[in-house]
C-alpha cells in the first residue's frame, strides 16, 4: 500500500455517480408527498409542529390553516424541481431555508420536541435531528448548481494550480451549468 | 434537465401520488379518527333526492304496507335542508393541551380526535411550567389587545348607581361599533343579513382565552386574596371594574333583618362557622361546609396535571360563587367536544337560586341537589374525575349543599312591589318609562318575567344571523332579579354592561329602540 491520497479513500465505482440521480429522486419524492399532504385538512402528522412553528414566527398574525397551505405550495414546488431536475439553482435557497426552518421547533417548542433537551429527542424531535441528512443530501444534489461555489473553486484553482492532481482540477473546474 | 420520457414518467408519478393522497383522504376524512365531520351521506341524499324518492308517495308508504322488504336507507329520505352547513367556517386548528387557540373560535368547527382526554400532561412538568412561563405574558398581552378591540374598557360609571355592596355600576354600552356605522341606532335599523355581510354585529361570543387548557380562570381581585390559585398560563381578561363586587354581601331568606350576613367577609372554610353558628340548621351548616371544602379539579389538584405552580388542594363552590354570588371566574361549558366547541360561561349567581326550574346554561339540570351531585368540575369527563380525585359527594350532601343553596335572597329592591311592579311612589320617570317598555316594546317580559324575571325555558336566540359563525343553540334564560350586581352579561360575558345588554336585545329582537328608550331600560334593569 502506497501512502497516496488516492489509497484512503475508496476509488470511484461507475454506479456511484447514479447515486446523486437518487439522492434528488428521494428527496424530491419526500418534498412534493409530505408537501401534498398539507393541502388536506387534517392529514399531515405535522400539522401541529408546522402551524405552530410559523404561528410563532409570525407571531400570530397568520392564520393556522393558511400558514399550512403557504408551507404546502413550498414543498410541493420544491418537490417538483427536484424530480423533474429544473430550476435547481432558484430553488436551492428555498431548499436551504425551509431545512433551516424545519430545526426551529427545536428552539421554540423545545417541551414538544426533547424529553430532555438536548440529548433526548421525542419522536418529533427526531424527525426533525434527522434533517441534518437531509440537508447534507440536499448538498450533494444542489452544490454543483450553485454558481458561487464554482467561482470560489475556480479562484482556488488559480491560486494553487499546481497543488492539486490534474484529475481533480478537471473535475472541479468543470462547470455544470454548461449543461443547463 | 431530464429528458422528455424522463418527465413524462415523473409527471405521471406525480399526478398518481395526488390522486392516492386524494383517494386516502376521501376515506379518511369523517373516519372516527378525522377531525373532519363527514357530510357524505347528506350530500348523497341531496343529490339522489328529485331521481328517487318521494316521502309522500314513495319510500314511506311502501315501508308501511309491505313491512320488512326493503326498508329504505334512512339517508336517502332526508331531506338537504338536514345537511351541515359549514359555510363561512373553516376546520379547528390542530392543537395540544396548552396551546393557544384563536379568539375567534366561533368561526371554526369540527371533530375532535377523541372524547377522552389524558390525565398526563404531553410533556414533562418543568417543561410544561416552562413552556407557560414563555407563552403567558405574550398571550396575555394579546388577549388585553384583542378585549380593547372588542370593548371600551373606559371606566365610565352609571352616577348614582350602585352595586347592593356599592361598587359602581359601569356605563356602557362599551362594545365598539365599525367605522361604517355611526351609532347603535343606525346598527339596529339594519335587517340581519345586511349586518351579517357587512360584519357589523359587535356582540359575537367570547371564547376562553386559552380554550385548549381552558378551565376555571379566576379574577385578579380574587386571586390577591388567593395567590395559590393563579394560574402559571392564563389570566382572567377583563378590568376588575367591569366584574362583580369583591366580596359581595350575602342575603338569607331566613335572615332579612340581618343584611348582609358577612359583614363585608368572604365566607371562607376556616371562617363560616364563626359566622354562621346559631344561624344556620345543622343541615344548612353541613351545606355550607360543603360548599365551602376544596376539592380536586381537572386542572387543580395534588398531581402534575395542574396550572398552579404548587399542588393545589383544589377548587370550592364558593371560590366562584363567592359568598353565594359570582366572581366572574369563568370557565367552560361541559357540554360539548371537541373543547374548542365548548362555550365560554361566567359564573352565574347563586342567589334566588330557589325561585329557578332550570340550573346550568345549556344542561337543563332540574334541581339545585342534582346540580350538587353533578357538579363534578372535571369537564364532564368521569375517567379525568377517576385518574385525579373523585369528588364522591353522597346524595345526602349534596342536598344538604342545596338546603344551604336554598336560602340564598336575591338583594333587597325597594322600588318593587309584592307583584313585582315598580312602586310609582319609589320610582322616577324614567324608571317607570323603562318599566313599560320592558313589558311592552321592548318585549323583554315575553321572556323575564315573574317573581325571578326568568321564564325557566331555554331559547335560541339565532344571534348567528348577525355574524358569520357556528350556531350556540339554545340557552337558559337568566333571571333579572338583581342583575345590576352580576356583570358582564350573558352566558360568555360578551356585553360586559347592562347597556350593551339592551343594545344586544334590541338588535337581536330587532325591537328599533331609540337611544331615550334604551336609556329607561336601563334605568329600570337598575331597579330590579
Ligand atoms: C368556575 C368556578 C365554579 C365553581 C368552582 C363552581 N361553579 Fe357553579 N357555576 C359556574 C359556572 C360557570 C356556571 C354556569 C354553567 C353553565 O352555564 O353550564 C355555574 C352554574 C351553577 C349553577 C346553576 C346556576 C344557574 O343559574 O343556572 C349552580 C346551582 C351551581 N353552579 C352550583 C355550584 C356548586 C354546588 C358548586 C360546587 C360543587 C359549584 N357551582 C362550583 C362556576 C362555578
Ligand atoms: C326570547 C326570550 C328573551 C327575550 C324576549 C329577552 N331575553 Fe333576556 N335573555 C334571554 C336568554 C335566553 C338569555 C341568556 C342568553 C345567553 O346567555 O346567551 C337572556 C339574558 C339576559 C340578560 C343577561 C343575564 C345574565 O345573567 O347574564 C339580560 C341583562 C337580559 N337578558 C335582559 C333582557 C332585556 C333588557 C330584554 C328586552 C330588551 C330581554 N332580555 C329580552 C331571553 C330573552
Amino acid at each position: 500500500m502506497s501512502s497516496t491520497q488516492s489509497s484512503s479513500k475508496p476509488s470511484p465505482v461507475p454506479a456511484q455517480s447514479a447515486g446523486v440521480d437518487l439522492i434528488r429522486i428521494a428527496l424530491g419524492l419526500n418534498y412534493f408527498h409530505f408537501g401534498y399532504l398539507k393541502f388536506y385538512p387534517d392529514l399531515s402528522p405535522a400539522e401541529l409542529i408546522a402551524s405552530y412553528t410559523a404561528q410563532r414566527l409570525s407571531l400570530y398574525w397568520i392564520d393556522a390553516a393558511v400558514t399550512l397551505q403557504i408551507i404546502a405550495v413550498m414543498e410541493c414546488a420544491i418537490g417538483c424541481a427536484l424530480l423533474f431536475n429544473v430550476g435547481l439553482r432558484w430553488v436551492a435557497p428555498a431548499f436551504f431555508f425551509h431545512m433551516a426552518a424545519t430545526f426551529l421547533p427545536l428552539f421554540l417548542l423545545p417541551e414538544v420536541t426533547f424529553k430532555f433537551a438536548p440529548l433526548a429527542p421525542t419522536i418529533e424531535g427526531q424527525y426533525i435531528l434527522k434533517n441534518f441528512v437531509l440537508v447534507s443530501a440536499g448538498w450533494v444534489v444542489f452544490a454543483p448548481h450553485l454558481r458561487f461555489l464554482h467561482r470560489r473553486a475556480q479562484s482556488k484553482v488559480c491560486a494553487a494550480d499546481v497543488a492539486l492532481e490534474p484529475a481533480t482540477a478537471a473535475a472541479v473546474s468543470q462547470s455544470p451549468s454548461s449543461q443547463n | 434537465m431530464n429528458t422528455a420520457p424522463q418527465c413524462v414518467i415523473v409527471a405521471m408519478g406525480l399526478f398518481g401520488v395526488s390522486m392516492g393522497i386524494n383517494a386516502a383522504y376521501e376515506k379518511y376524512h369523517g373516519s372516527e379518527l378525522s377531525r373532519v365531520p363527514s357530510s357524505q351521506p347528506y350530500l348523497a341524499s341531496a343529490n339522489a333526492q328529485p331521481a328517487t324518492s318521494n316521502p309522500d308517495s314513495g319510500n314511506v308508504s311502501a315501508s308501511n304496507s309491505q313491512q320488512d322488504t326493503k326498508v329504505p336507507a334512512p339517508q336517502q329520505i332526508r331531506p338537504a335542508s338536514l345537511a351541515p352547513d359549514f359555510e363561512g367556517l373553516t376546520l379547528y386548528p390542530t392543537i395540544n393541551k396548552g396551546i393557544r387557540t384563536p379568539f375567534d373560535l366561533w368561526r371554526f368547527y369540527g371533530r375532535g380526535a377523541s372524547s377522552y382526554a389524558s390525565p398526563v400532561l404531553p410533556m414533562r412538568w418543568e417543561q410544561w411550567a416552562g413552556f407557560h412561563a414563555k407563552q403567558k405574558p405574550g398571550l396575555m398581552q394579546d388577549i388585553y389587545d384583542y378585549m380593547a378591540s372588542r370593548f371600551n374598557f373606559n371606566k365610565a360609571s352609571i352616577p348614582n348607581a350602585h352595586m347592593s355592596g356599592g361598587k359602581p355600576v359601569m356605563l356602557g354600552p362599551v362594545a365598539r361599533l365599525k367605522d361604517s356605522v355611526a351609532s347603535f341606532e343606525d346598527l339596529g335599523s339594519l335587517p340581519a343579513a345586511e349586518i351579517r355581510k357587512r360584519d357589523l354585529f359587535p356582540y359575537k361570543p367570547l371564547a376562553h382565552p386559552l380554550q385548549s387548557t381552558a378551565h376555571m380562570v379566576f379574577p385578579q381581585s380574587w386571586i390577591a386574596a388567593h395567590p395559590q390559585h393563579a394560574r402559571i398560563d392564563v389570566d382572567h381578561d377583563f378590568p376588575d371594574a367591569y366584574l362583580p363586587e369583591f366580596p359581595p354581601p350575602m342575603f338569607l331568606t331566613t335572615h332579612l333583618e340581618l343584611g348582609d350576613v358577612t359583614n363585608g367577609t368572604e365566607v371562607t372554610i376556616d371562617n363560616y362557622y364563626e359566622i354562621f353558628d346559631g344561624l344556620l340548621t345543622p343541615e344548612q351548616m353541613e351545606g355550607l361546609k360543603e360548599l365551602l371544602r376544596p376539592s380536586p379539579t381537572t386542572w387543580f389538584n395534588q398531581t402534575t396535571h395542574r396550572v398552579t405552580t404548587a399542588p393545589s388542594k383544589g377548587v370550592a363552590c364558593l371560590d366562584c360563587h363567592v359568598n353565594g354570588h359570582t366572581n366572574a371566574a369563568f370557565e367552560l361549558g361541559p357540554d360539548s367536544r371537541p373543547n374548542m366547541a365548548r362555550l365560554r360561561v361566567d359564573t352565574p349567581t347563586l342567589r334566588g337560586n330557589f325561585n329557578l326550574m332550570q340550573f346550568s346554561s345549556k344542561r337543563s339540570i332540574r334541581s339545585m341537589d342534582h346540580f350538587s351531585e353533578v357538579e363534578e368540575y372535571f369537564d364532564g369527563d368521569p375517567g379525568m374525575q377517576q385518574a385525579i380525585g373523585p369528588r364522591a359527594v353522597k346524595r345526602e350532601v349534596s342536598n344538604r349543599m342545596a338546603d344551604f343553596n336554598a336560602i340564598l335572597d336575591n338583594p333587597p329592591a325597594p322600588k318593587l312591589d309584592p307583584l313585582m311592579q315598580l312602586d310609582p311612589a319609589l320610582a322616577n320617570a324614567s324608571e317607570l318609562r323603562g318599566e313599560k317598555l320592558f313589558q311592552g316594546k321592548a318585549r323583554c317580559a315575553t321572556c323575564h318575567y315573574g317573581p325571578a324575571f326568568v321564564d325557566d325555558y331555554m331559547h335560541d336566540l339565532k344571534a348567528e344571523r348577525f355574524y358569520v359563525g357556528r350556531p350556540e343553540g339554545p340557552i337558559k334564560t337568566f333571571p333579572l332579579r338583581g342583575i345590576k350586581d352580576s356583570p358582564p352579561y350573558l352566558h360568555d360575558g360578551r356585553c360586559p354592561t347592562l347597556h350593551d345588554a339592551v343594545e344586544f336585545f334590541n338588535i337581536v329582537l330587532q325591537t328599533k329602540l331609540t337611544k331615550q328608550e334604551k336609556d329607561d331600560l336601563v334605568a329600570y334593569l337598575l331597579c330590579l
